[in-house]
């Protein structure tokens, strides 16, 4: 099969699903970079799916599953586009950044020196580093992708509790990602790895930049995407092989749909929604982190809509019924996988040590230090926290409540307190030595949310260019 | 980030990712393609590292941290450390470079 195929078959399909919920936006540019950011993770997201399907399935003509799929998607996207062209009509004008020009030339300069730096530091990590920076790159995530690719119709046997360290519990969205582009190449490459993670890396710097520009215009867009590539451990980590970049590229992806969804006008915005409930459940089939925050999600959001009273209260729950629709297939997936592929994970094997754990005053005063320590440094910056500074920001500036204001927003920000709130809890009862886990793991589930952070922050700052809904 | 970058001229691939793939090379082919296999390997929490690395370099075969298999792998990658002797583990064949293939006639 060709091998330059995969990558368009990959781009085509996700391209395909992002604008089947799509509403069109002015300014194009700003439209198509972030269809296209989203497109990156999606189509990684649909590969996926596909690659374990017919995995699960014993399917062996892979090439013409991704034709189907694809096929269908378009036949999808024609249908929408020739009968319900009124609903993807909706546009949006973005005024003019009002601020003086040599600060919009600054930032713009910053932007730039920022992004190619950021480029140059990833290709530079690619070539040290071609199997991943670290243990889970190639005990576990790319260990995984083998087992699928090379393992023939015994490919379950890679997830035996034999090899616990691997965590053959964990999902398969990168592994079977990877397998499926080894597919086309014939060979598992040590490059299709580091690909993905470089894609997933500045596909998330796309998405946080075009979503901005929408909400918030040019300059915040700026100077959002400046703090995110001026962050080294996201850098670092995208280009590690690790699956908490892809995880926070969802988590900002299904954010960013949720507030644009909650801009539309109600009748349009079921699409958006439904695409956000797409980003959780490729969010879901990433890590566990990920399920945790699906479920933060659907909680998030039946909670926000139920305290609602106002006539809009309805039509809102109505747009929300294709949100929690696509999250059952993504459900129903991952109980396949756990139940017939994967062994379970240790977390939860002792419900009365957990609760014990639970009851532990100490460990609470534990991850709350590492919580607070883990705010300052899980950048990896030099000198001055770039948290602190967005925070400064956040409680300094005036800020636009038009947005906040929304469901989408408020769900979004809820779900992602949710997470944080979950991650302590897991910190809580983690059957490992609390301040081994605490080490190797905060710093990265901080990364995580960091993306969807640094948006949610700057889209609720008033600026001069922003249209006040 | 760009204070931490190193110059292109210092850019080398890293040494387990050089010598992992090498090193198994010529142990994969003697092994089996599928199926189960015992591993020993130097003590202590640091020598997991070059568990994993061995399990990945000889994927799709599953690579148990135990020496109650038929075959066993040995991973000796310091080559000063004495070996440990390994009760009921005959030496099959010596690969060089700290690869070593068992067997145990009394595991299942």
């Amino acid at each position: 099969m060709s091998v330059s195929l995969a990558p368009l078959l990959c781009f085509a399909s996700g391209f395909a699903l992002v604008s089947l919920g799509w509403s069109r936006r002015e300014p194009l540019a700003i439209d198509l970079l972030l269809r296209a950011s989203l497109s990156v993770g999606f189509g990684f997201g649909i590969f996926s799916v596909e690659y374990f399907v017919c995995r699960a399935f014993s399917r062996t003509n892979l090439l013409a599953v991704d034709l189907a799929v694809l096929a269908l998607l378009a036949a999808a996207l024609f249908f929408r586009s020739r009968f319900l062209s009124a609903r993807s009509q909706e546009t949006k004008t973005q005024g003019l950044d009002e601020r003086p020009v040599w600060f919009r030339r600054t930032v713009a300069a910053a932007f730039v020196f920022a992004l190619f730096a950021a480029i140059y530091l990833a290709i530079q990590r690619v070539r040290i580093y071609p199997s991943g920076d670290g243990w889970d790159a190639f005990a576990i995530w790319n260990l995984h992708a083998r087992f699928l690719f090379l393992g023939g119709s015994q490919w379950r046997d890679g997830f035996t509790a034999l090899l616990p360290g691997s965590h053959p519990d964990y999902p398969l969205l990168l592994p079977a990602a990877i397998a499926h582009f080894w597919s086309y190449f014939a060979h598992d490459d040590p490059r299709i790895p580091s690909a993905i993670g470089f894609a997933f890396t500045f596909a998330t710097a796309g998405v946080l930049f075009a979503a901005l520009a929408f909400l918030r215009g040019r300059v915040a867009a700026m100077i959002g995407t400046i703090v995110l590539l001026s962050t080294p451990s996201f850098i670092e980590q995208g280009t590690a092989q690790y699956a908490d970049v892809p995880l926070s590229f969802f988590f900002l992806a299904c954010v960013v749909l949720l507030c644009l969804g909650g801009e539309e006008r109600e009748r349009s915005s079921s699409g958006l929604l439904a695409l956000a409930g797409v980003a959780a459940a490729f969010a879901a089939w990433t890590k566990n982190e990920g399920l945790l925050f699906l479920c933060a999600l659907a909680f998030a959001r039946v909670a926000i809509l139920a305290r609602r009273r106002t006539r809009t209260a309805l039509a809102s729950e109505i747009s929300t019924i294709p949100l929690l629709a696509v999250l059952v297939p993504a459900l129903l997936l991952i109980l396949y996988y756990k139940h017939f592929v994967g062994v379970p994970g240790d977390l939860f094997s002792s419900p009365s040590a957990s609760l014990h754990r639970l009851l532990d005053s100490a460990r609470y005063w534990a991850v709350i230090k590492w919580y607070v320590k883990g705010f300052f440094r899980f950048g990896h910056w030099f000198l001055l926290p770039v948290s602190l500074l967005l925070l400064a920001l956040a409680l300094t500036t005036s800020r636009d409540i038009s947005l906040a204001r929304q469901p989408g927003s408020r769900t979004a920000v809820f779900a992602m307190a949710l997470t944080l709130g979950g991650y302590f809890l897991v910190f809580l009862i983690t059957p490992y030595d609390i301040y081994w886990h605490l080490r190797f793991s905060l710093l990265r589930l901080f990364l995580q949310v960091w993306p969807a952070t640094v948006f949610l922050v700057l889209s609720n700052v008033r600026t001069t260019s922003a249209p006040n809904a | 980030m760009l204070r931490d970058a190193a110059r292109p001229s210092q850019i080398q691939p890293s040494a387990n990712e050089r010598r992992t793939e090498q090193r198994f090379s010529a142990l994969k082919a003697a092994l089996p393609e599928r199926g189960v296999i015992g591993y020993v390997g130097e003590p202590g929490a640091d020598a997991m590292g070059d568990y994993y690395w061995a399990q990945y370099a000889l994927a799709p075969l599953v690579v148990e941290h135990s020496p109650n298999h038929r075959l066993v792998v040995g991973n000796f990658v310091s080559t000063s450390a004495a070996r440990p002797a390994f009760e009921n583990l005959h030496l099959a064949r010596d690969f060089g470079n700290g690869v070593l293939l068992f067997s145990n006639e009394d595991a299942r």
